[in-house]
């Protein structure tokens, strides 16, 4: 009997946690999603014919103003004005990207095994950010569309706010994510915090 | 906490930032005709003055892009922030 392969991401032991406090309507909730795939892009914003290739392969818009992201089929996040995060779930994106970049200058690294996206909302979602970031959350700055690079509890990480107003999108390296979703369950914890997996 | 504005992010909190010293020190053209006092001049000796001063900074937890502050070391307030090299994205 031949048994599946297992992907394992290290942070199992945070599934099938009881839920923390009381099941309300104000519980946190942390998805870890670690089947995404990571690319760091690189290139030129300001040469068109770098737009074009990547956002031909992307089939969406590369976003060049600081601190916004582009979702659509994937997740494109401004990192600086020459390099960009990309989350996706095609396994064959970045070979295409390389394809689509080769004769330009430019660059498309495939960093997942280096980092982890965590989904986090909940009503108090911005409260329990805010107790470790330095960032304004207050809902009329940090708006949909927006991501910015900063510390959370002294952890660098991505954090970006996709659509609804109570879900943050967090990136962060694996190295640190033991710690920070420990740090997360304990500073949502006066919610009530639930941990899942995608 | 003092706000730092990066020219790319925007204000963000000092934490975020390193410092990188003096600003606007150039490296020689041509180091093996320097004596070594010349040399060490431009390796180690910096400017420490009092009032306003040009510094390079990091923006280490954020776009991770070098750039240009004019700061006073007596108040710590910042006149201005720039990029440095207009017209380039780098």
């Amino acid at each position: 009997m031949t048994e599946a392969p297992t992907q394992r991401h290290g942070l199992e032991h945070f599934l099938g946690d009881p839920l923390q406090g009381n099941a309300t309507d104000s519980i946190v909730d942390i998805q870890l999603q670690p089947r995404l795939s990571h690319l760091n892009l690189r290139g030129n914003a300001g040469n068109p014919d770098f737009v074009k290739a990547t956002e031909d392969v992307l089939d969406q818009k590369l976003p060049t103003v600081p601190n916004t992201m582009s979702a659509n089929m994937h997740r494109v996040y401004w990192l600086g004005p020459d390099e960009w995060l990309i989350l996706t779930d095609s396994q064959t994106l970045v070979e295409e990207l390389q394809q689509s970049l080769s004769p330009l200058h430019g660059a498309v690294n495939d960093v997942s095994g280096g980092q982890i996206a965590l989904r986090i909302s909940g009503t108090h979602v911005r409260d329990v950010l805010a107790k470790g970031c330095t960032l304004d959350f207050h809902p009329r700055v940090f708006t949909s569309g927006l991501c910015a690079q900063s510390g959370l509890a002294k952890a660098s990480v991505l954090i970006a706010l996709t659509g609804d107003a109570d879900t943050f999108d967090v990136v962060v390296r694996r190295s640190f994510a033991d710690y920070l979703v420990r740090w997360l369950r304990q500073a949502a914890d006066e919610y009530g915090v639930r941990i899942e997996s995608a | 906490m003092l706000l730092i504005k990066c020219p790319w992010c925007g204000e963000r909190a000092e934490t975020e930032f390193s410092c990188g010293g003096e600003a606007g020190i150039t490296r020689p053209a041509n180091p093996d005709s320097l004596t070594d006092a010349e040399w060490a001049d431009y390796l180690f000796m910096r400017k420490n003055p009092r009032g306003a001063h040009a510094e390079l900074w990091n923006h280490s937890l954020g776009c991770r892009r070098w750039f240009g502050v004019e700061r006073d070391t007596v108040t710590y307030r910042i006149a201005k922030t720039c990029k440095l090299s207009p017209g380039k994205t780098d």
